[in-house]
């Protein structure tokens, strides 16, 4: 993996399709919102805590806000949810749990772990967009980072993610 | 306390009856023969003293014929053999005194005279003597009369002999009896008295392994026992088995109650796939088509663009059909929560709500006063919610719509209902109205997916309640709901029925 | 023959003592209490009187070896000088024993004893006493008298006197030489049983 500027939002989502969904909206809400996508939990947990293929990274740097979804396949979203919560470097990141499942005790137990938040999917797209819009907007501008961005440099590349 | 008369026990009845059958045979014996007796007791005591007055008069015959009343004399005076004569006489032909013999002189005087009779022989008796008369012939001359006097003493004697030996005789065989009682009551009342004494701790312990004793040789009280034994052999077996089905019953209970338990939690799990799995396309057709739309909007042309927001509003409807089902299924899971809840706030709160999203409409709101009831708040809103926006939804045509809420007295019970002149429907089909997916109007008329009442009829079987309606095409309808007084008791797990309306 | 006379003779004689002496009597207190009375006084049954009726009555009491069949008389004789007369004859009078009717007759010898059944010897023929009893030894008879002694010489029933009362003894070996038994109940009021011959 070639260097990549630093993101402002982990996304921890499996299916591509949503993936994809996720992006366009959070495009659509900032255009240069730069995204981390992680596929599973390992990559997740890999990169927020600098392990596996993510070694490398950079220690100082830590996305502003996760967008964790908790159906994951290997370990299990409430898994990562715990295990960002309780390791003490990640325990600040503000983690927004964005989920298709309502179940009252997925929302409890998500607190109870230490979810910031705790967003279910509208299926409606438009409801979507606006839903991710306000999620950007609340976690990038309203709410103070846990860790705050370093300084972007002045060339952008305007690489995404595949 | 002493046992009522029925309650003696059989030993004492059998003595009892043995000894009064027995006393009662003798007695009834005994007093035949002795007024038989005593009958014939007097015709001989008359046979006797006749026999002896003949005996005197023949022996007296030569004394009188030679006038030697000494001699005469002599033959009566042997009479004193005779216990019970008290005095004799001879007379003469013409009745006078001959010969005397007294065997108390001065308590007893011979008579001087003795009128001459007419026949052989008379006798009379008196309270207590014999007195007979009895003309003394010798070879057909007759020659005088002799009198004797006796003493009725010997009936009484007899009298008290026979009830001495009467009495004797009874007492006997009284204890014969009593003594044969006890000896057979070891073969017929002991067996029977074991055998109720058995059946008592049989039926007090409910121990069914105790068996009779057979100590008899009784042929009906051996089979009686056999019979009582072979009863409780049966017992037990029964017992046994009931015990073994119940056990096993037990035990299937139990694993029934683990079955439906692990399907409840299967339930649970497919709720939530539903509600994850389900809806993850869903969310990705709409995505992609608008993603779609937007990116291939010069491209598009209004047929594909209208094409597209067609399969848009699919994946909607779809969406809201999961919704409405997860809310069916959740209702049939849930547990009442039960309160006294005052329905008319809960009503006026829930058209509060509805009033919002009816906008500009024109909407006579008549809530009327509701009773107090014991439910679950949240699952009534939930019916309320529903049929008041059914209401709203049919009554849209209508300016104004008229919706009313209240009750009515009905039979003894306390019916709600909710009434609006919207379109209604045809009674015809009234019978689908609270089907899963049953639907009375085109959807292009009006919107629904067709669980809702289904949802509503849920709620309000588990309550314990009725709900019916009634209806006719374009003049509206009203929904009737009883809220019961006997709550159904929560189901292990349900899958809402989807065919026609679920039974309690 | 002599005999015959004799006895007639003394018979005779001998109711014309009685008479006599009868007469006397009437004009004695004296009474001999041996000496019978032949008319009643004050009321009384005679002595001869009740001889008679016990003469009737004998026959009732004696079993006769020559059973009394009906049909013929009992005859009771009187040998010697009758001293019933017609006493006697009252006596008898409707009696029988046995159904034969009681006959009184009155024989002046012993011959016509044959056909007696009981026969009274007076005392007019006491002197004879002997033969008259040894003639009539084998006729069955009942042999009765007021003769003293009779029993003592023979005869079977002879009436004494007793405190006024007429009684008898009785002679039972004389009277079963005769073939006559006699009852018990006749023994029994007889003053005196004699069993020696």
């Amino acid at each position: 993996m070639t260097m990549h500027r630093p993101a402002e939002i982990l996304l921890v989502e499996d299916d591509p399709n949503d993936v994809e969904l996720t992006l366009r909206a959070l495009r659509n809400a900032n255009s240069s919102l730069c995204v981390e996508v992680a596929r599973d939990g390992e990559e997740a947990l890999d990169y927020l805590l600098r392990r596996g293929q993510w070694r490398d990274r950079s220690a100082d740097h830590f996305p502003s806000f996760v967008l964790l979804d908790l159906k994951l396949p290997k370990i299990d979203g409430l898994q990562v949810l715990r295990q960002i919560k309780t390791a003490t470097a990640t325990a600040p990141i503000p983690i927004v749990v964005l989920t298709s499942s309502g179940e009252h005790r997925d929302i409890a137990e998500s607190y109870r772990l230490g979810a910031n938040s705790y967003v279910q999917k509208p299926v409606d797209i438009t409801e979507f967009r606006s839903t991710i819009r306000a999620i950007a907007d609340y976690w990038l501008n309203v709410s103070q980072p846990s860790h705050p961005l370093p300084k972007p440099r002045p060339e952008r590349s305007g690489a995404w993610p595949a | 306390m002493r046992p009522a008369l029925r309650l003696y026990s059989i030993r004492q009845k059998l003595t009892a009856m043995n000894m009064l059958v027995s006393g009662a045979a003798l007695l009834l014996a005994c007093t035949a023969f002795a007024s038989y007796e005593l009958r014939t007791f007097r015709e001989s005591i008359v046979r006797n003293i006749s026999i002896q007055a003949q005996i005197a008069g023949a022996n007296s015959a030569s004394a009188l014929v030679f006038n030697d009343p000494e001699a005469a004399r002599v033959t009566l005076s042997a009479l004193s053999a005779a216990p019970y004569i008290l005095s004799a006489g001879i007379y003469t032909e013409q009745g006078d005194q001959f010969a005397t013999w007294s065997r108390t002189p001065q308590t007893n005087e011979v008579p001087v005279r003795q009128e001459p009779i007419s026949s052989a022989e008379t006798h009379v008796f008196t309270s207590d003597r014999l007195i007979l008369v009895r003309v003394v012939q010798f070879q057909n001359k007759k020659l005088g009369i002799v009198r004797i006097e006796s003493d009725l003493a010997e009936i009484k004697d007899r009298l008290f002999g026979f009830a001495g030996i009467v009495l004797a005789v009874l007492l006997m065989s009284l204890l014969a009896a009593f003594a044969f009682s006890s000896i057979f009551q070891k073969t017929t009342a002991r067996p029977i008295a074991q055998l109720a004494e058995t059946a008592r701790v049989v039926s007090r312990d409910k121990a069914y392994d105790v068996r009779a004793p057979l100590t008899t040789n009784a042929a009906e009280i051996v089979v009686l026992i056999r019979a009582f034994n072979q009863m409780l052999e049966q017992i037990e077996l029964r017992d046994t088995a009931l015990k073994a089905a119940r056990e096993e019953l037990e035990i299937r209970v139990i694993k029934r109650t683990a079955q439906l338990e692990a399907v409840n939690r299967e339930l649970e799990s497919f709720t939530y796939s539903v509600a994850h799995d389900l809806r993850a396309p869903l969310r990705h057709i709409q995505g992609f088509i608008d993603a779609l739309m937007e990116d291939a909007a010069p491209n598009l042309t209004p047929q594909a663009h209208t094409y597209l927001s067609r399969i848009i509003e699919s994946t909607r409807r779809m969406d809201q059909l999961i919704s409405d089902l997860l809310a069916l299924a959740q209702v049939g899971r849930q547990e009442l929560n039960l309160k006294i809840t005052d329905l008319t706030p809960l009503v006026q709160n829930v058209v509060r709500d509805l009033a919002l999203e009816a906008g500009d409409r024109h909407i006579d709101w008549r809530i009327g006063k509701l009773p107090v009831v014991p439910c679950d708040p949240g699952l009534m809103k939930l019916v309320f919610q529903n049929l008041l926006a059914n209401s709203m939804k049919y009554t849209r045509p209508r300016d104004p719509a008229i919706i009313e809420v209240g009750q009515t007295p009905s039979n003894g019970e306390q019916v709600i209902f909710v009434r609006d002149n919207g379109v209604g429907f045809n009674m015809k089909y009234a019978h689908k109205l609270f089907g899963v997916f049953e639907r009375l109007h085109r959807r292009e008329d009006f919107e629904g997916t067709g669980v809702g009442l289904a949802t509503v009829q849920r709620i309000i079987h588990k309550h314990g309640g009725k709900i019916w309606a009634e209806a006719e095409v374009d003049r509206g309808a009203t929904f009737y709901i009883v809220i019961g007084t006997t709550l159904e008791p929560a189901p292990a797990g349900t899958i809402p029925a989807l065919a026609n309306s679920e039974s309690a | 023959m002599k005999r015959r006379f004799q006895i007639r003779h003394r018979a005779a004689w001998r109711a014309c003592v009685r008479r006599l002496c009868s007469l006397a009597l009437i004009f004695s207190l004296a009474a001999i209490p041996a000496r019978p009375q032949t008319t009643p006084v004050d009321g009384k049954p005679t002595e001869y009187e009740v001889e008679a009726a016990y003469l009737s009555n004998f026959g009732r009491f004696v079993e006769w070896p020559r059973p009394v069949a009906a049909g013929e008389n009992f005859d009771l004789c009187v040998l010697g000088q009758d001293p019933f007369g017609p006493l006697l004859d009252s006596a008898l009078k409707g009696e029988s024993i046995g159904g034969d009717s009681l006959v009184a007759r009155r024989i002046t010898s012993v011959e016509n004893a044959r056909s007696c059944r009981v026969l009274f010897i007076s005392r007019s023929s006491e002197g004879h006493l002997a033969e008259i009893l040894q003639e009539v030894r084998l006729l069955n008879l009942l042999t009765v008298s007021d003769i003293a002694g009779f029993t003592r010489r023979g005869g079977i029933i002879e009436f004494v006197l007793q405190e006024k009362k007429v009684r008898f003894e009785i002679n039972i070996a004389a009277a079963k030489r005769a073939g006559l038994t006699l009852s018990s109940q006749l023994l029994k009021i007889a003053t005196s049983v004699r069993r020696t011959p």
